[in-house]
């Protein structure tokens, strides 16, 4: 494997393994609007 | 009785199931095949262009307008674009957004019934070939095994004989998929992806540790190790950039990889909650499938063959497609695994049924949408008119299958052209960015394959099928959109969003 070969791969991988981790990151953080209990919302 | 209204049930569901859409057996088979062939890892600067300048932004905006017509209580494609276009020609051209997914399932399933029956063959001991024999001697005993699968040999063979194998599993196959369809979004499809998209990711985890702990196999050929395999895959060669048909082949593989252009997305957004982030909810279920094409197919299937079957034995599986590479060369890879042959084989074929199903679930999902809306019908005779047309494709599929007349043609209609078509129709439409580039493309692989594919469709009686059936499930889509335009619009429904949502 080529120095630019190295260079593609680990380039490539920690864009996509990065930009998931970042994403789910994310959307799990963000805390989501609960469900009304029916009944007792406004 | 009324209907509940469906919706997902939690955003981490949307996107998974986005996610499973988009993740198939292009991301482990036809993804490596392409970037080697065109540039190894120079391929991946058109690749990368092609997924932030044409694949996220179509993305976004199927997102967008689905969630939009979810609003207005629409959500089959013909329907949703026909609120966003504001008419009726939006709302035919919409059908599109049915007819590919649902064309594509026509075969799909069937070729999803082969990654099936692998991993049943590999879990009771393999597909007969003998470890120790010539390579010759393996592959051509992993050759009859795919025949006999695939009933490549002569139409009607699936129904003879020992063959029926491949009839029975994908009985059990379809009857999954319809079980999860019909038990709606959150309890079947959100259900079953929020169990498989982890499993996935595992059984790749698995395969690629095996992969990369290969190391030289065979002392007496040094040179085929897992670097260079690894070489084989990502050694970028920057002449190919010049070619114009790499940035094509990048486009396309973006394309077919995250789903854009093939309804699915409007469908499956239109049940979104208000409050859920659309533009995150899409980046998310577009890096999803981008670690399962690059970092998974990139690193493992031509890394595998490479070590096993060196330079011209990987060029040689990768000329012969995907299904050549997937079905026909790894299983002679794994045979020369020893010990490991049937496990790393069972969890990548079940690796690869997981994200066949979890695309397949996806493509009846918006025609069982679409039924309901436009007819008013009860979610069960949505879905069982859906399974009818689903079994009329499968045997017509599994009926003539020599040299893959019917499905390769169905394939290259719907499942490539029209997908083409409809991210058109909606970047003119509802995306005016970058249309020159998509334009572009679209011209490039009209001229490039429309020419040769139009007469080759005439040349087999299976091909001939194929080209009707599609037409078939045109006008029976397009008679059924009108009868629901006529429907909606009596109910009183904004069906031409003569009043815009917020």
């Amino acid at each position: 494997m080529t120095t630019l070969g190295w260079i593609f791969m680990t380039a490539s991988l920690v864009l996509v393994w990065g930009g998931t981790f970042w994403c789910y990151k994310r959307i799990l953080s963000t805390p989501q609007e609960e469900k009304a209990v029916s009944g007792f919302g406004p | 009785m009324a209907e509940h209204k469906e919706e997902w049930g939690s955003r981490l569901g949307v996107i998974l199931a986005v996610a499973g859409s988009a993740v198939g057996l292009g991301n482990f088979l036809r993804f490596p095949g392409q970037a080697a062939a065109n540039g190894g890892g120079a391929f991946l600067i058109p690749y990368f262009c092609a997924l932030f300048l044409l694949g996220i932004p179509i993305g976004w905006a199927e997102w967008t307008m689905g969630r939009y017509g979810g609003k207005k209580g629409l959500h089959g494609a013909p329907m949703v674009m026909g609120a966003v276009g504001k008419g009726s020609l939006a709302r035919y051209l919409g059908v599109l957004g049915v007819l590919i997914p649902l064309g594509v399932s026509t075969y799909y399933v069937f070729i999803e019934t082969w990654t099936f029956a692998y991993f049943l063959k590999y879990l009771t001991g393999g597909i007969g070939i003998v470890q120790g024999t010539p390579i010759t001697e393996q592959t051509a005993a992993a050759g009859q095994f795919y025949t006999s699968i695939t009933g490549a040999g002569a139409d009607g063979s699936l129904f003879t004989g020992g063959s029926r194998y491949t009839v029975l599993s994908w009985v059990v196959v379809f009857a999954i998929n319809i079980f999860f369809v019909f038990r709606g979004l959150s309890k079947g499809i959100e259900k079953f992806v929020s169990f498989a998209m982890p499993v996935m990711a595992v059984c790749a985890l698995i395969v690629l540790a095996r992969v990369l702990t290969l190391g030289t196999p065979n002392p007496q050929i040094p040179e085929q190790n897992v670097i260079n395999g690894l070489g084989y895959m990502w050694n970028p060669d920057f002449a190919a950039l010049s070619n114009f048909k790499t940035w094509l082949a990048a486009a396309g593989q973006i394309f077919f990889s995250l789903s854009v252009g093939f309804g699915v997305i409007i469908n499956y957004a239109s049940y979104m909650k208000k409050e859920d982030d659309v533009a995150l909810s899409g980046l998310t279920a577009s890096a999803t499938n981008e670690l399962f094409e690059v970092g998974f197919g990139g690193m493992i299937t031509l890394t595998a063959a490479f070590v096993f079957l060196g330079v011209s034995g990987t060029a040689g599986a990768v000329a012969t497609g995907s299904f050549g590479l997937g079905f026909n060369t790894l299983p002679v890879v794994f045979a020369q695994m020893g010990a490991f042959e049937n496990i790393i084989g069972a969890v990548w074929f079940f690796m690869l049924w997981l994200a066949a199903i979890t695309s397949s679930l996806s493509m009846y999902a918006p025609a069982v949408a679409h039924l309901k809306e436009a007819t008013g019908w009860t979610h069960l005779k949505s879905t069982a008119t859906i399974a009818m047309i689903g079994t009329i494709g499968a045997i017509l599929t599994l009926w003539f299958t020599e040299g893959g007349a019917f499905w390769s043609t169905v394939d290259f209609w719907v499942g490539t052209y029209l997908i083409f078509l409809l991210a058109m129709v909606q970047i003119i439409y509802f995306l005016p960015i970058a249309p020159a580039y998509l334009i572009i493309v679209f011209v490039g692989f009209t001229i490039q394959s429309l020419a040769e594919e139009i007469t080759k469709s005439w040349v087999t009686i299976g091909a001939r099928v194929g080209i009707l059936t599609i037409l078939a499930i045109v006008v029976y889509l397009v008679v059924v959109t009108a009868v629901g335009e006529r429907r909606l619009r009596a109910s009183g429904l904004d069906i031409d969003d003569n009043h815009p949502a917020d």
